[in-house]
């Protein structure tokens, strides 16, 4: 069963009293346990994409349904609730909140989203803290942190509730080279050992480099699909 | 709502000097409240405690009419004898009820045989009246200020300003002339025992004289008095014992008339000085105005300028699946976090400031009465301003707050 259908849907924006088609008339159905990225130029409906799919935004037209459920037709509160569940997002300037430490910044959607007892929650997060190689950071805030710990943090954050998706906007715009790498590489490792799938909006070829799948958009349509033979993950 | 509290105070901290200023103001108005309070209350206890203990007492007792005539203290409005022991008989079963004075108050003539003047008398029992109002005799300057004989049959107790006027002394010999309730004029000479100083009030300027020279004096050969003053055990039942007695006498009614034949009135209601308390409460209901309108702006101001600054932020904690209900009481335990840590530091100085100025025991002259400032803590005073800045800062914080909370995190998100 597809984790993602996407059926005729599209996006209008208002700019003053132009109506500008962000998204045209996209079908699309994605596996779980993928690793996905979205290329094309700035303004091709990559980012919007990638938002009606978080449940960040509805389509003006069409339907996307995510794990079964038609997202676009949720409430304010039901959709929050479902992106708590089942959603986890990296951004490209790493949105940690700047009041928390590492650590708390992992705990975050733990007690704020999930309600999760804190016996239960320090040892996850401190095993994932692990696995991002943050364990010697956690008591430090965003500000002390290199753009690669922050989006390590971020990671750690998007994976703490075990979603079935992650949705990465541009995550490695912001870092430099090796640490892009690294990044994604933890990033393969994360989707490996919990078969999460995560799907990238990105410029970046070294993701585009990575992913199984690859879609170009243009002018807000899906002009190619590409299957990537020489993804990490070995196969 | 530990971790809602924790990030909303690290908010807070985030921001030092704005979190600091705002805090500031907000202390500084609440301290005023609480200092403004504590004085007026200081003050109004201690004038409240001077008028009722020299001369008022708590409640008095009257013939019905009486004090809408009072101005000309008429004897013909009189408590007859059979009322008098009613109104006694009720007061001795009241166990509130410390002591009570008859009086005969009236209007004479003093004359020292070379001038002659209008004088204002308290006729009285000294004993009873010194229980009454126990500070009566601590206002007798020169001469006997014994409670139990402060004024003896044949003497006299006048005050200072006819003293002065009329060159009077100790011992001095003056003749009384006054007119009874039937129209005819008497007149008896007095020996001059005590001068009393002048304090403001209805009585505050009255002689006194014991009332049997009064009886004489006026020829009333039956017991009717033209007052009963009443002096309570505990002034802070005041209200509910006032209350009572008032309702009690109520049902004391005329044969004739069938109506009511007493009136009771409070000191507030007899005493100008009521006035200037409600004027004190009226302006410490002011400043506190001025203390709502300041926490309301100010926290309204340093809420949306958080709100504006966090966009971002409010569009990343709502994408990642934050309830909406969750932001809103975010920036409502900020706001109240504020509010709530400002009223305690503004508590704190104007307790502190309170404190000295009880321990400096600032002595000032008001209406002719020697007052000491040493204003005690109001409690409910700052029980309420607590609260009051508590609640304001919440409703304060509320617009901010549902802005937030209504936030598209699309849209917020955009801001980064």
């Amino acid at each position: 069963m597809s984790l993602i259908v996407i059926e005729n849907a599209g996006k209008d924006y208002i700019s003053g009293e132009v109506k500008v088609p962000a998204l045209k008339k996209v079908n699309l159905s994605i596996d779980e346990g993928k690793f996905i990225s979205f290329v094309g130029p700035s303004g091709s409906g990559k980012t919007t994409l990638l938002n009606l799919i978080g449940c960040l935004d509805k389509p003006t037209e069409g339907k996307v349904f995510v794990s079964g459920v038609e997202v676009n037709r949720l409430d304010r509160k039901t959709s929050a609730k479902f992106r708590g569940d089942n959603l986890g997002f990296i951004f490209q300037n790493f949105n940690l909140i700047p009041v928390l430490t590492a650590y708390e910044n992992v705990e975050y959607p733990l007690i704020m989203v999930q309600n999760m007892p804190p016996e239960k929650r320090r040892q996850k997060i401190l095993d994932l803290l692990e696995k991002v190689d943050m364990t010697d950071q956690k008591n430090k805030c965003p500000s002390q942190l290199s753009g690669g710990q922050k989006q390590r943090v971020a990671i750690a954050r998007a994976l703490v509730t075990e979603p079935k998706l992650v949705l990465a906007d541009e995550p490695t715009a912001n870092l430099d080279h090796d640490t892009a790498y690294k990044v994604i590489g933890l990033m393969h490792n994360m989707k490996k050992e919990f078969n999460t799938t995560f799907i990238f909006a990105t410029h970046d070829q070294k993701i585009v480099g990575e992913a199984e799948v690859i879609y170009t958009m243009e002018d807000g349509l899906i002009t190619k699909r590409q299957d990537n033979k020489i993804a990490r993950e070995g196969n | 709502m530990n971790n809602i509290i924790k990030i909303a105070w690290r908010n807070l901290l985030r921001y030092s000097r704005r979190t600091l200023l705002t805090s500031s103001l907000i202390a500084v108005g609440v301290a005023l409240v609480i200092i403004f309070g504590g004085i007026g209350d200081s003050f109004k206890s201690e004038v409240t405690g001077i008028l009722t203990n020299s001369n008022l007492g708590d409640i008095q007792i009257h013939k019905k009419g009486y004090v809408g005539s009072i101005d000309n203290l008429p004897l013909d409005l009189a408590i007859p004898e059979g009322g008098k022991k009613k109104i006694e008989a009720l007061l001795d079963n009241n166990r509130e009820v410390k002591a009570y004075s008859e009086r005969i108050r009236f209007g004479a003539m003093i004359s020292n045989f070379v001038q002659t003047t209008n004088i204002r008398l308290t006729a009285v029992y000294p004993e009873k009246e010194s229980r009454t109002c126990p500070d009566l005799v601590k206002r007798i300057k020169e001469g006997d200020s014994n409670p139990d004989t402060f004024v003896k049959t044949g003497s006299i107790v006048i005050p200072q300003t006819i003293a002065t006027g009329m060159n009077l002394k100790l011992e001095s010999d003056v003749v009384l002339v006054a007119t009874n309730k039937d129209g005819s004029v008497n007149g008896m000479t007095f020996k001059i025992s005590g001068i009393s100083e002048n304090i403001m009030g209805p009585q505050g300027k009255d002689g006194y004289i014991h009332i049997n020279d009064a009886k004489s004096l006026l020829r009333i050969e039956n017991g009717e008095i033209t007052e009963i003053a009443v002096k309570l055990k505990n002034f802070n039942r005041f209200k509910t014992v006032y209350k009572d007695i008032k309702n009690e006498l109520s049902q004391m009614r005329g044969e004739k008339t069938g109506k009511p034949a007493f009136e009771v009135h409070s000191w507030e209601e007899l005493s100008p000085f009521s006035s200037i308390a409600a004027i004190i409460t009226l302006l410490i209901i002011v400043v506190r105005l001025v203390l709502i309108s300041i926490v309301l702006i100010s926290i309204l101001n340093v809420m949306m300028m958080s709100v504006y600054e966090r966009i971002g932020e409010i569009g990343t904690i709502a994408s990642i699946g934050t309830l909406p209900s969750k932001i809103l009481a975010l920036f409502l335990t900020e706001g109240l976090i504020l509010g709530f840590i400002s009223a305690i530091i503004g508590n704190i100085i104007g307790i502190l400031i309170l404190l000295g100025l009880s321990a400096a025991k600032i002595k000032f002259t008001f209406g002719m009465m020697d007052l000491v400032l040493a204003p005690g803590i109001p409690l409910n005073e700052v029980a309420l301003t607590t609260i009051i800045v508590v609640v304001i800062s919440v409703l304060a914080s509320l617009q901010p707050a549902i802005k937030a909370s209504r936030m598209e995190p699309v849209e917020a998100l955009r801001h980064i």
